[in-house]
């Protein structure tokens, strides 16, 4: 079952494809992370899922049409610089927001209730908005995505303004939301999404350069780096490692070095082999995933 | 006569008294004014009727 | 149920913001400062001024009529102004600020948003004009002669439409600028555009709603009501209608950029 697909999702400003031809879809209960540089064209594509711009071209089908509704429903939006009315507190907004998602007033009061402590901002609830903290704001911000229990929770860059206490809180939150939504959020930074989402999107320039499970974006680049560190370095070891056809690549580190393999499971047997067979002294062997930073840095060259 | 003058001139003054506080309640409460605080304070209590009207239209920043 | 939300909650801001207290005092002043001062003005210059021996002042003591008129006419140049300016940020300061980002991600309704804003601000103004052309009236009585109640609520409830049309005219501005200044410029400049045009042609064009106060004149000094200020008031109403749908389609096609 598919909560949300797109196709060939097309936004053209002034004769550019800010967004060109995205094709994907959404399972409930993932947390995807959207990934791309600045200007890659994250947040219009982002607005066009929320429901409050209009693609050029393209379709969005939400879950196979059962909702015919407004997509705004079933959809929560946490925009980059949330804005709220500074002069409501933080209760009043929640309430506000809760109604005009048609919950009754009383469900409305509820639920902001339930949230502010979700988000801990239960003991800030009464102080007026103008007051409150980056950190907090964006906790709020959070919470008024959430008023209406949407199926599909959308964020737009939800920590690159915090600081790193305030990226930790709504990390954590971030976690704690997954168990009951599917979350697609933005950033630019690669440590949070391999940190907190199961799948990425990757955008560069308008257009889905990668996408799928991390695990399996990083195996299709079919290349793992080794670790290797020896007591006392043995003579030729750099060609002797590069003779081994599985190898492609050795690069010298401060202490040993990153061997680059193709397959790990003959790499590593042939390895080991050849460490046993000269009897090098090993102190080191850790076999590391490609990281998102290469793979995204090898997607974006290419 | 000088009764009448009272009477009749005495509600317009109350009237620009209201004004001039409640200018005054809203520059304590708020953030943020166009311009420095001090300045509205004496733009509100010296600038008679004008005063209070022009930093509701011009001094608060919401 | 969606559209009550929003009115309420622009009640609650205007309130907090001191609006329902500010812009009826200062009505009330702009409407009764002509009677007072023309009421006064023999025993101003009498004690302020330093006339010359032997020469003679007459001052001829307006008639209620005019007294009257006077209030209407300060409201109608003054008080237009204040109501442009308190109405000229209620969509484009939430559209520049980012608020709006948030409140259109729920599923609210565009004619909800704009109609929940205009009613709201048309009762602030609605109740500022009549309360103080009411306390404008109750001076006037005491002062130059008295209008029969009937006549000045009629009177009111005409000048009302005719501001609900200016009203109407600034929420259209609103939905497609950002900026106030700009919002209440162009605000401005065309009901002073409908004025200057309506008054030169005022006997081809006799419905035009700009009109509306000069009716209200003839109606204090004849104390009969013109069959056109009633075409006058439909074309009003005609044009906040359309200026409020038109603000709605824009808002509704405008993509946030």
């Amino acid at each position: 079952m598919t909560l949300m697909s797109v196709e060939q999702l097309t936004k053209t400003y002034q004769s550019t494809n800010v967004v060109d031809e995205l094709t994907f879809s959404l399972e409930p209960g993932k947390c995807v992370a959207l990934l791309g540089p600045n200007g890659a064209g994250k947040t219009t594509t982002l607005r066009m899922l929320a429901g409050f711009i209009k693609p050029t071209k393209g379709e969005i089908v939400f879950n196979e049409e059962r909702f015919s509704r407004d997509v705004r429903h079933y959809v929560g939006y946490l925009p980059q610089y949330p804005v709220f009315h500074n002069w409501m507190s933080g209760e009043e907004f929640l309430t506000y927001v809760g109604q005009l998602a048609y919950l009754t007033k009383h469900e409305a009061k509820a639920k902001a209730a339930e949230l502010l402590d979700l988000v801990n901002l239960s003991d800030a609830k009464k102080q007026r908005i103008s007051k409150y903290s980056g950190g907090m704001k964006q906790r709020l911000g959070i919470a008024q995505a959430l008023i209406h229990d949407p199926k599909l929770i959308i964020l737009d860059e939800p920590v690159s303004s915090l600081d790193p206490i305030g990226r930790r809180e709504v990390l954590n939150l971030i976690r704690e939301l997954k168990k009951d939504a599917t979350i697609l959020f933005s950033t630019h930074i690669l440590n949070d999404a391999e940190e907190v989402s199961e799948e990425i999107l990757l955008m560069h320039k308008g257009k889905m350069i990668k996408q799928g499970a991390i695990s399996d974006v990083s195996e299709t680049q079919g290349t793992t780096s080794i670790h290797l560190s020896f007591g006392d370095e043995p003579k030729f070891i750099e060609e002797r490692l590069k003779e081994i056809d599985s190898v492609f690549n050795v690069n010298r580190e401060e202490d040993g070095f990153i061997v680059t393999v193709h397959d790990i499971n003959i790499a590593r047997s042939q390895l080991l082999d050849l460490i046993q067979q000269e009897e090098w002294e090993l102190t080191r062997f850790e076999i590391g995933k490609t990281s998102l930073e290469d793979i995204f840095m090898k997607a974006v060259t290419e | 006569m000088d009764t009448t003058v009272i009477q009749l001139l005495l509600p317009l003054g109350v009237l620009q008294l209201i004004l001039i506080i409640i200018a005054l309640i809203d520059l304590r409460k708020i953030d943020e004014t166009n311009g420095p605080k001090w300045m509205w304070v004496l733009i509100i209590i010296f600038f008679n009727f004008i005063g209070p009207v022009l930093y509701f239209i011009l001094g608060r920043r919401m | 149920m969606q559209w009550q939300t929003i009115f309420k909650k622009e009640l609650t801001e205007h309130w907090r913001s001191f609006k329902w207290i500010w812009v009826p005092i200062v009505f009330i002043i702009f409407a009764i400062m002509d009677p007072l001062t023309m009421y006064y003005f023999p025993i101003i210059m009498d004690t302020v001024g330093n006339v010359p021996e032997g020469a003679t002042m007459d001052f001829p003591t307006p008639s209620v009529a005019e007294a009257m008129i006077m209030s209407f006419s300060q409201l109608g140049l003054l008080g237009v102004l204040i109501a442009v300016v308190v109405s000229m940020g209620l969509v484009s300061k939430e559209v520049k600020s980012g608020v709006y980002e948030l409140v259109l991600s729920k599923p609210v309704s565009f004619t909800n948003y704009i109609t929940a804003k205009y009613v709201a601000i048309l009762m602030l103004i609605a109740f500022s004009l009549a309360a103080s052309l009411l306390v404008s009236w109750y001076y006037v009585n005491i002062l130059f002669g008295t209008i029969s109640f009937i006549q000045i609520v009629v009177s009111i409830l005409f000048f009302i439409v005719y501001f609900m049309m200016i009203l109407g005219i600034v929420m259209l501005f609103n939905s497609f600028l950002k900026s106030q200044g700009l919002v209440a410029f162009l605000s401005i400049i065309t009901v002073v555009a409908l004025n200057v045009v309506s008054s030169i042609y005022s006997h081809v064009i006799t419905w035009s709603p700009t009109l509306i106060s000069d009716y209200i004149n003839v109606y204090f000094y004849s104390g009969q009501l013109e069959t056109e200020i009633w075409f006058s008031s439909v074309a009003a109403v005609a044009i906040t209608v359309i200026s409020l749908i038109i603000a709605t389609i824009t808002l509704k096609n405008k993509a946030i950029d």
